[in-house]
């Protein structure tokens, strides 16, 4: 009897490193299928914004595309009014993006104020100061006006080529295929070689700007190219 | 529905609200159209349709290869094995004729009083007035350059004025009492895809341009008062009036100038003038630091406020005259509040749209559904949800045009497969007649006594 409960006790303990194990590596090993959809957009993006992929060469603070939000969350409106009034109170911000026609990225703003490493906030803007923001990457001329200027992310440029990039290399496999569609399980595992952000980071967007569409099937989520 | 009836017998249901259900009811039902079909005789890309104003039984279609044809709607001028409509046109005006365009023919209308005349727009730079009767035109008037839009109010009682947009940035007015142009309206820096006029007002007109501006104009004075701004927005219907006039300091003026990727800045109305002196040092031709004075209701011809981030391809206001809907060529449609000038964020599902032509939108009367050609698509959006309610998939090509008529409950649609499509609600005897039952009489028609 004692070796029997000493044995049960032992499994019970071993079964609870498991889950603890499991949570936290949760957002590595539950993969895309069950994580695809939340209720709420404050929680997609705090969700996306864990799951950002750790990229060696930049550093580089999460930030999350509009897309990738539109796919995860059911209601596009709801998204967007929700977007605009966390907007208002100032806990995101949104760049646009010039890979593609209405790109946004996503950023929250303690994540944009570490990114940049110093930040001036000055009333009056004189030439010395500008100068010095473009040299800090925090600003760039806009080059139909040279009176108005772009606000950008320092260290952003390769992340961008990766982004559009990664995103025709998915496109092209998928197209390539016989049937232009793939399971997502092993479509997930697969690696991209000419971008440094994961796999799930594309998915995501691609689905959210409709040029993918998932489909129900008996043995899982399927990743189809759209045709209109 | 036979309870709907006798509710309205009884007082319970009002009859107005027993004729929109029952309209509602028939769009939901669209499909391709069973028992009617439009014999085209074009050559071309058809690039713009209209159901006329008066009685809605002529539709008039315009094409690329410059030819234009009205078709009698109601009546069929024959029909293929005694069950389906084919309406084929009644005449047609092309190249071969004495006065014809030269070139695509982009945008047809009705003379909205009576069907006695109807106007084209071409890409040879013409206006033409023609009379329908002896298909002659009446008048001509030249622009300078590829016209693009035109439009006529419905709602006139004091003006003909066809308003005009072509690859100029100007737009113009043309008049046909008078046989000259009456209005120049600048302020657009680009081309003017999209026109039209209010709903609500004979004197308001609502231009969209190539640069992505939505403006207001008043025709009778000078300059726009009003230009829709996409950061500009409310979430969803304004609040009734009371709770508004609470949170009228909030809002603040014109929008910024000085672009900001990161939006939501707004710079004070007092920094506004100091601003316009820096952007005119940056304008080519120096004229010295000119302060422009604003009239009160004049928007300055220095916002660069824009309603999408590509071209404006296509308006349509709402039947009572409260939303706009444009759609642009980067792929989005908005719905704005008129009065208010506000986006109200409504995000209408994944479209793609083409970007280079202009298209033709369709709203249904009570503003419940927008027809949107999503290239070889039409769909149909809810407008306040922004949910695909369904796809209308039938050409081969890129979709241009569609037109609903509201009396009938049809949709027409017309693309680059030279076709025009009909999707109404299906006819239930022919639904029959096709399941296979074989024979001409048909099943409503026989008696079913029981002795």
């Amino acid at each position: 009897m004692a070796a029997e409960s000493s044995r049960s006790f032992g499994k019970k303990r071993v079964r609870d490193e498991e889950s603890i194990l499991d949570k936290g590596d949760a957002d590595r090993t539950l993969g895309l299928e069950n994580n695809l959809t939340f209720s709420d957009t404050l929680i997609a993006l705090q969700m996306m914004r864990a799951q950002f992929p750790n990229i060696e060469k930049v550093a580089m603070q999460p930030f999350i595309l509009r897309s990738q939000l539109y796919s995860s969350v059911k209601d596009r409106t709801q998204v967007d009014r929700d977007l605009e009034s966390l907007k208002k109170e100032k806990v995101l911000r949104l760049f646009k993006l010039n890979t593609g026609q209405d790109d946004h990225a996503i950023m929250f703003l303690d994540d944009y104020l570490k990114q940049c490493a110093l930040l001036s906030c000055g009333a009056e803007v004189k030439d010395k100061h500008v100068t010095f923001l473009i040299s800090a990457g925090l600003l760039n001329r806009q080059l139909i006006d040279p009176n108005m200027y772009w606000f950008t992310i320092p260290n952003i440029g390769s992340i961008l080529k990766g982004l559009s990039q990664g995103r025709k290399e998915l496109l092209s496999f998928l197209n390539r295929r016989k049937f232009k569609e793939m399971l997502l399980a092993p479509l997930e595992k697969k690696q991209l070689r000419f971008s440094p952000l994961d796999m799930r980071f594309h998915l995501r967007d691609l689905i959210g700007s409709g040029h993918l569409k998932t489909v129900r099937t008996p043995t899982g989520l399927l990743v189809r190219v759209s045709k209109d | 529905m036979w309870k709907a009836v006798k509710d309205r017998e009884a007082g319970v249901l009002l009859p107005s609200s027993f004729a929109s259900r029952i309209r509602s009811h028939r769009v939901a039902s669209f499909d391709l159209s069973n028992h009617k079909e439009i014999v085209s005789p074009h050559n071309g890309a058809i690039n713009s349709l209209q159901v006329d104003l008066t009685e809605a039984r002529y539709l008039l279609s315009g094409a690329s290869d410059g030819s234009a044809a009205v078709y009698d709607i109601q009546h069929a001028t024959d029909y293929e094995r005694g069950l389906i409509a084919k309406h084929r046109s009644l005449f047609v005006v092309d190249k071969q004729h004495s006065h014809g365009h030269r070139y695509a023919i982009s945008t047809v209308i009705w003379y909205p009083v009576d069907t006695g005349l109807f106007i084209t727009g071409s890409f040879d730079h013409y206006i033409k007035v023609w009379d329908t009767n002896t298909t002659q035109v009446v008048m001509d008037f030249k622009m300078p350059g590829k016209v693009y839009r035109t439009a006529m109010s419905s709602i006139a009682t004091t003006h003909m004025l066809i308003a005009a947009g072509s690859t100029d940035v100007q737009v113009r007015l043309c008049d046909i009492a008078s046989g000259a142009f009456t209005h120049t309206l600048s302020g657009h820096r680009d081309g003017v895809m999209s026109l039209e006029w209010s709903t609500s007002s004979e004197w308001i007109l609502v231009t969209g341009g190539c640069d992505g501006a939505i403006r207001f104009w008043d025709i009778r004075r000078a300059g726009c008062f009003r230009i829709l701004d996409q950061s500009r927005s409310q979430l969803g219907r304004r609040p009734p009036l009371a709770e508004s006039t609470s949170k009228k300091g909030s809002v603040t003026g014109q929008s910024s100038s000085v672009k900001t990727a990161v939006s939501q800045r707004r710079i004070p109305l007092g920094n506004e003038t100091k601003q316009l002196r820096t952007l005119r040092k940056s304008q080519i031709l120096t004229r010295g630091p000119v302060v422009q004075r604003l009239h009160p209701g004049l928007s300055s011809s220095h916002n660069r406020a824009t309603a999408h981030y590509g071209a404006v391809t296509g308006l349509r206001a709402t039947g009572d005259g409260m939303y706009l809907l444009s759609s642009g060529s980067d792929s989005r449609l908005r719905l704005w509040d008129i009065d208010s000038g506000c986006n109200t964020l409504v995000n209408y599902e994944a479209m793609r749209l083409q970007p280079t032509k202009a298209l033709q939108l369709a709203v249904t009367q009570d503003s419940s559904l927008v027809f949107v050609p999503c290239m070889a698509t039409v769909k149909a959006y809810d407008v306040w949800s922004g949910m695909t309610c369904r796809t209308f998939r039938g050409h081969y090509e890129l979709v241009n045009c569609c037109c609903f008529s509201s009396q009938y409950q049809e949709l027409y649609s017309g693309s680059n497969d030279r076709q025009i499509l009909v999707w109404s609600p299906p006819n239930p005897i022919i639904a029959e007649m096709e399941d296979g039952r074989g024979g001409l009489v048909s099943v409503a028609d026989q008696d079913n006594w029981s002795d």
